[in-house]
């Protein structure tokens, strides 16, 4: 019976890994009509990046995705700092939004998200998205920075500010060195989700600035091309390398 | 304490901070409960007066349905995860330690996968002229094919493929908490397997099941695109419903109201987890 | 000399910021209703990018045309008749000057000036077409020739509808002997009832690309865009198109610039570009919908042409009935019931 776990173990891998890789085997597949194989080509990876509009839209998704990271790693990491240093009221109600936003499914978060746009007359497109990228992406950025300060020794910050630095340049010069690698492993954590994000985005999204997975779902629900598959493959891979980047940066900095 | 030199920095840190969850958080959410006791408005999508119609309109039994399938859909989804989860989680938690990394690598790469590309390729298996009925075809265990697709069984499966890494991690994480020595204390004491299971590891393992539980329920009510790829637009989810009041139908007051219901869902599984975690004697973390 | 070239520069580069043409087209239509070709060709004659999305239901575009409504993105949509009609009425449209569109005499004096339209103010015909039965006969046995046949209960969880509201319940009261276009309550009541009784044959409703369900193999009959029928039987000659005996849908999509539209120039250009009698004609051979564009249909190749799917004869059209604007009150009560039959198990 010792073998069972190992087994159960093994089964669910196996059920987890075979809808990718069919995914990846008939992204070579020659065929036109998808179920049936017809020999190992690269027709569909050619003509995915014929597609203009598609390589805009990977372009679109990849900036999206970089800025939003970008601009809630920032924010994340003060929020972090803010809540492990300050004392301030309303650290309850911070948290508490902090974790709505984590905890609320996301199409919670989008029709909120729209009503707040159309109220203020905020034009959907590239910014609309990246505010709300950003603020699903902050909780995310938040936690991973406070578990790394939560076993940070406070003693050296408070040396650096009896030595008269400043709260500013104590920040600079002491806490972000240590919490670098969760700001990498969070920034990581948002690209990632940006750029799988479909639900916020098909409400807060506008024809001005096309993404990528809105493109991905016209296709799929048409559901005739190929070329779906190997946009499949490519992201599994960028995922591959972005997730062994975040490995790598969290495994080094345990050192 | 804060002294003079720190307040310009202080200042401007929760400046930034609150300022954007107030605005960005806190005030669209208000909306949300705003825009569901106003009315449909043709024109402009919502205008007064104030009313509860839309929340009257989401006992219609029409809705009820739909929201007790829904429902019915996502607690089939989480129970499944649970019974694949849960001994998957235990049985992980006993492996060496460096395999551990390996495995949980290799368990949240797929988690990292856009989901509406994974969602299609379960299509591919899926299908009637898919891989699943060519193999069954192949082998003769059947000779017409299945019709899997289209159906609720395939919502299903596509909503547990996409979240039981979900409800994996949690349960490890506290699969892990659990000392060895705790297990040895109750052997000790002469409780056999099944007892020890009950009454030490269900309800110290309690948390995590219902972390998990709510990391799976609600995006299971919510996750749209799965019934619209695998679902053939039946088989609805409470989020179908909502986007469809929102984007086609639009009825906002009632699309909000709908979504409140997700909330107040949300807040009741927040709470058990809340009281679970007393129940062991955790304290909550500030 | 070198400061008269810098000025001349300058100045060019001046009269080139002040005229300022946008160089994108936001084009809005229904899936799988424009050749790539036709675009590629358009951008590379005049420079002009195309972004194109798609929508699966006039309520769908109308719905995003309102929520972008003063930030306009749009520059073309394609709207069918009665939401030409809505949309007209509510000021939704941008009225065309129709100086800047070339081509307009090509078109079937049929299919303009009509109702929903007066005058063609604010639309351009762009293609129409029938909604009618598909039967895989690879798999049907028995003859299929009427709407009735979709209750036949040998077809339990093969049955395919378009998810089109109003298409659906045309088929619901033609079999009760109304009229598709029906706006008394009491009828389309009727019809909902009769289309609940249909509910479990129903395997999927698709207006993404109507023919893939038949393609896959995961239904075998129903209803079908005539368009996608012939599309369809490149690859699955199985698939047949019927006209049933109640009478087939027929239907008109036409061009429209919304009110706001940022860059209405390169919408009229573009309209001007499909009016072109070769490049309407290669629409139709594409796609399979029938264009309205006379002098286009003397390109044609005769097997298209001659192709009863995509332009039928007289026979075909007996009993026809054109989709009419039925009027908000009317679209309100359809909408009411359609949400039911969805919703409902």
């Amino acid at each position: 019976m010792r073998w069972l776990p190992r087994a159960w173990l093994g089964l669910i891998y196996l059920l987890l890994y075979v809808p990718i890789a069919v995914l990846v085997v008939f992204s070579f597949n020659d065929s036109k009509s998808g179920y049936t194989w017809g020999g190992l080509s690269l027709r569909w990876y050619e003509s995915l990046f014929r597609n203009n509009a598609m390589v805009e839209a990977m372009w679109n998704s990849l900036w999206l995705a970089l800025s939003a990271a970008t601009v809630s790693t920032l924010i994340g990491a003060l929020t972090a700092l803010a809540l492990h240093r300050y004392r301030f009221r309303g650290k309850r109600l911070l948290n508490g939004m902090l974790f709505v936003v984590m905890m609320s499914p996301e199409i919670v978060l989008a029709i909120s998200l729209l009503a707040l746009f159309l109220l203020v007359g905020l034009q959907l497109g590239y910014v609309s998205l990246l505010l709300a990228h950003v603020t699903f992406c902050l909780p995310f950025v938040v936690i991973t920075v406070m578990a790394r300060l939560s076993g940070f020794d406070d003693r050296l910050p408070e040396a650096a500010r009896d030595l008269g630095a400043s709260d500013f340049t104590m920040t600079r010069t002491v806490l972000i060195p240590v919490i670098m690698p969760a700001l990498l492993a969070g920034w990581l954590l948002g690209f990632t989700l940006s750029l799988d994000d479909v639900v916020v985005s098909t409400f807060v999204s506008g024809p001005t600035y096309e993404i990528l997975p809105l493109r991905i779902y016209s296709m799929v629900r048409v559901g005739l091309k190929p070329e779906v598959n190997a946009l499949g493959t490519l992201l599994l891979v960028f995922s591959l390398v972005m997730l062994s980047l975040s490995q790598w940066i969290t495994t080094r900095s345990k050192s | 304490m804060s002294s003079l030199r720190q307040q310009p920095f202080r200042a401007a840190v929760l400046t930034l901070v609150w300022g954007w969850l107030l605005f960005l958080v806190l005030a669209p959410n208000l909306l949300v409960v705003g825009a569901s006791t106003l009315t449909r408005d043709p024109a402009n999508f919502l205008s007064l007066p104030l009313n509860l119609d839309a929340y009257r309109q989401l006992f219609d039994p029409l809705y009820l349905d739909v929201f007790l399938h829904s429902l019915t859909m996502a607690a089939t989804t989480t129970v499944i995860c649970l019974l694949i989860g849960y001994p998957f989680a235990w049985a992980l938690s006993r492996v060496r330690k460096q395999r551990q990394m390996l495995l949980i690598f290799l368990l949240i790469v797929p988690f990292w996968t856009n989901s509406l590309v994974r969602t299609y390729a379960l299509k591919l298996l899926l299908a009637t002229n898919g891989l699943i009925n060519s193999a069954l075809l192949g082998l003769g265990w059947i000779d017409e094919p299945l019709r899997m697709l289209y159906t609720e069984g395939a919502v299903i499966v596509g909503l547990v493929y996409l979240l039981l890494p979900f409800m994996i991690l949690p349960l490890y994480s506290v699969f892990e908490d659990l000392r060895g020595e705790l297990l040895m204390a109750s052997h000790d004491l002469g409780a056999g397997r099944l007892p020890t299971f009950v009454h030490v590891v269900v309800p110290l393992t309690l948390p995590g099941v219902l972390a998990g539980v709510m990391l799976v329920l609600l995006p299971a009510m919510g996750l749209f695109f799965v019934p619209d790829i695998l679902g053939g637009s039946r088989n609805l989810l409470v989020g179908n419903v909502i986007k469809n009041q929102f984007l086609d139908a639009r009825n906002w007051p009632f699309g909000a109201a709908a979504s409140i219901v997700l909330t107040l869902t949300m807040a009741v599984l927040m709470l058990a987890h809340r009281l679970s975690k007393r129940h062991i004697g955790e304290e909550d973390s500030p | 000399m070198k400061k008269l070239v810098l000025a001349g520069l300058l100045l060019a580069g001046l009269a080139g910021c002040s005229s300022d043409e946008p160089k994108v087209l936001n084009l809005y239509n229904w899936s799988e209703y424009m050749p790539q070709e036709v675009l590629d060709r358009f951008e590379k004659e005049t420079g002009i990018q195309v972004v194109y999305t798609t929508y699966d239901s006039n309520e769908a575009m109308y719905a995003k045309l309102k929520l972008l409504d003063d930030s306009a993105a749009y520059d073309l949509a394609v709207p069918s008749t009665y939401y030409v009609s809505k949309m007209r009425k509510e000021g939704l449209l941008m009225k065309l000057d129709r100086s800047k569109i070339e081509g307009f005499d090509n078109l079937d004096p049929e299919l303009t000036n009509l109702d929903v339209d007066p005058d063609n103010q604010y639309s351009v015909p762009y293609l129409w077409g029938t909604t009618g039965l598909a039967v895989d006969t690879a798999d049907i046995d028995q003859p299929v020739t009427a709407w009735a046949d979709l209750w036949n209960p040998e077809f339990k969880g093969k049955v395919m509808l378009t998810n089109d509201m109003r298409e659906v319940f045309h088929v619901g009261l033609r079999v009760l002997g109304y009229s598709g276009n029906s706006t008394n309550p009491d009828e389309i009541e009727a019809a909902y009832e009769k289309l609940k009784a249909l509910m479990p044959s129903v395997r999927t409703f698709n207006s993404d690309a109507p023919r893939v369900p038949y393609l896959e193999g995961e239904t075998d009959v129903g209803m079908i865009w005539n368009g996608e029928a012939v599309m369809a039987q490149d690859t699955m000659p199985s698939l047949q198109y019927v006209y049933p005996k109640e009478g087939i849908i027929a239907w008109l999509d036409s061009f429209v610039i919304p009110k706001n539209a940022r860059n209405p120039e390169a919408a009229y250009k573009f309209i001007s570009f499909v009016l072109r009698p070769e490049i309407s004609a290669l629409i139709s051979e594409d796609i399979g919908y029938a264009t309205p564009n006379l002098k286009a249909r003397d390109l044609l190749d005769p097997a298209v042409a001659n192709n009863r799917a995509s332009y039928p004869n007289e026979e075909d059209m007996k009993n026809a009935e054109f989709q009419l604007d039925i009027g908000d009150d009317a679209l309100q009560v359809y909408a009411k019931y359609w949400e039911k039959l969805k919703s409902g198990e």
